[in-house]
């Protein structure tokens, strides 16, 4: 079953990249670097995705104790943590030529870095917690402090950098979507999101069976 | 402007490796497991220890 | 009502230790004149640039005296050996919770008007007209800050690396409440009428009603085993 979305994640990501570098055309302010955007926005997607389900496990567990829905929510984070990861990297990578800078403390990059110390913390409080059973009632807490704070971050960086601040001229993104370029970008939504799914089944799998043999 | 496909290469290139990392590490624990669960199932008298 | 006399006697007991050794009190007044100087220190004499970072540097100096007041919000209990007490306390826990964060409210609002007035008068800033203003910020920040800093007080009171882990998860939650006090808080030193900042408002509210509720529900979770 697993394995069957192994083999699903893949071909979509092959598609992904076929969209992305064969069909969508060439953009036209910013060059072929404007393609990083079929990386940067399917991750941040994920990423938000991700600790969603975060959210709900979490909720799942303090309601039910059910031991997968605590699985869940860990698989969930590890996988969230490295695709906002991602999604930091390839936005920062991205801004280099775009923008002329490394860092620019532009709201979705700073929203997306807050939300991965927080989902770190969430991380680093269960690897902290020796007691299987606190450590999941603990970050069952917290990861419904964090989801819930998500909205909170993001209006309040949202703000912090729009108000009476003129707009950015060069914005990563084209301003109009052609459809080939929104095909690309769906396709790999799809891509990622698999990816997602593959880790998350997976991580829950070996987090079982490693809950087994310690038994 | 300038095409800056080093830049494109650098993003795909390191998303690559944390997400080929992260998939290595979730086989090779998946490896690990599948050896302890033979190693009980063959002997299911002893105990396993703890792994790392 | 039984719930509102549990928290209260919390309160009470909270304020009565507090009163008699001062002990925490002390230590963060010590420390905001210590920041006091050491902004000063930083940043000379230029009362230009001290007046566009001041509101900055007070929500610093709040945050840091903060961080120190609620992460020792358990310690009596941790230290004396009264965790347990507090877990089969008969009723709602999240009584427990309440007082707590009114303590912990209490004691952050006293420390941060006297750093406010310390402020005042260091820096020669006439903070008179801007009050009213100030209170209300002051105050819709300090709610949400003690709100999940007194929940997570409680998740990390029994973990190792307890100084470390509590500021490593409040600050990134709490970033919402530094840029929204520190934006309306610089409007009202500005002069500018609350009206212009009162979508920082609105969020700083929604913030505070949304961690209480956290608190209040899943306190109990905290406690529990």
């Amino acid at each position: 079953m697993t394995r069957a979305l192994g083999w699903l994640a893949t071909l979509g990501l092959l598609g992904g990249l076929v969209m992305g570098f064969g069909v969508a055309p060439r953009e036209v302010t910013q060059g072929n670097v404007q393609r990083i955007m079929y990386l940067h926005v399917p991750t941040a997607w994920v990423a938000y995705l991700a600790f969603g389900i975060v959210f709900f496990a979490s909720i799942g567990y303090l309601w039910t104790r059910s031991d997968a829905a605590d699985r869940l929510a860990r698989a969930s984070a590890e996988a969230g943590v490295i695709f906002t990861g991602v999604t930091i990297t390839a936005g920062s990578i991205w801004g280099k030529p775009t923008w002329g800078t490394w860092w620019t403390w532009d709201a979705r990059l700073t929203s997306a870095a807050i939300m991965f110390v927080m989902y770190l913390g969430y991380l680093l409080l269960r690897s902290i917690i020796e007691e299987p059973e606190q450590a999941a009632r603990y970050s069952a807490v917290l990861g419904i402090v964090a989801a819930l704070d998500v909205p909170l971050v993001h209006f309040s960086v949202y703000w912090w950098r729009t108000l009476h601040q003129p707009p950015t001229v060069m914005k990563p993104g084209p301003v109009n979507m052609p459809p080939a370029i929104l095909a690309a970008l769906l396709v790999n939504v799809v891509a990622f999101t698999l990816l997602y799914t593959y880790f998350v089944a997976k991580r829950v799998n070996t987090l079982r069976r490693e809950h087994e043999v310690l038994a | 402007m300038a095409d800056n496909w080093q830049f494109v290469a650098a993003a795909y290139g390191l998303a690559a490796a944390v997400l080929g990392g992260y998939w290595r590490r979730l086989v090779r624990l998946d490896r690990k497991l599948a050896a302890a669960q033979a190693r009980r199932r063959n002997r299911p008298a002893d105990k396993t220890h703890k792994i790392q | 009502m039984r719930f509102a006399r549990r928290a209260w006697i919390v309160v009470w007991k909270d304020l009565t230790i507090e009163g008699r050794s001062k002990e925490t009190l002390n230590a963060l007044l010590f420390f905001s004149l210590l920041l006091l100087f050491l902004f000063q220190f930083a940043l000379g004499p230029d009362r230009e640039r001290l007046a566009s970072v001041l509101p900055g540097l007070l929500w610093l100096g709040f945050i840091q005296s903060g961080l120190l007041g609620l992460g020792r919000t358990f310690v009596g209990e941790r230290e004396n050996d009264c965790w347990d007490g507090l877990r089969l306390a008969p009723g709602d826990k999240s009584a427990i919770y309440l007082g707590k964060l009114a303590g912990n409210l209490l004691l952050m609002l006293l420390v941060e008007t006297i750093l406010l007035a310390l402020f005042a008068v260091f820096f020669n800033v006439d903070i008179g007209p801007a009050v009213p203003g100030l209170a209300l910020v002051v105050g819709l920040g300090t709610i949400g800050l003690a709100a999940i800093g007194t929940l997570f007080a409680a998740m990390t009171a029994q973990v190792r690396a307890r100084e470390l882990l509590f500021p490593v998860l409040l600050l990134p939650v709490q970033v919402p409440v530094l840029l929204g006090t520190v934006k309306a808080t610089e409007a009202v030193l500005l002069g500018e009428p609350l009206g212009a900042v009162a979508h920082w408002l609105r969020l700083l509210a929604a913030a505070d009603v949304v961690y209480v509720a956290i608190g209040v529900l899943t306190f109990d979770f905290i406690l529990d085993g």
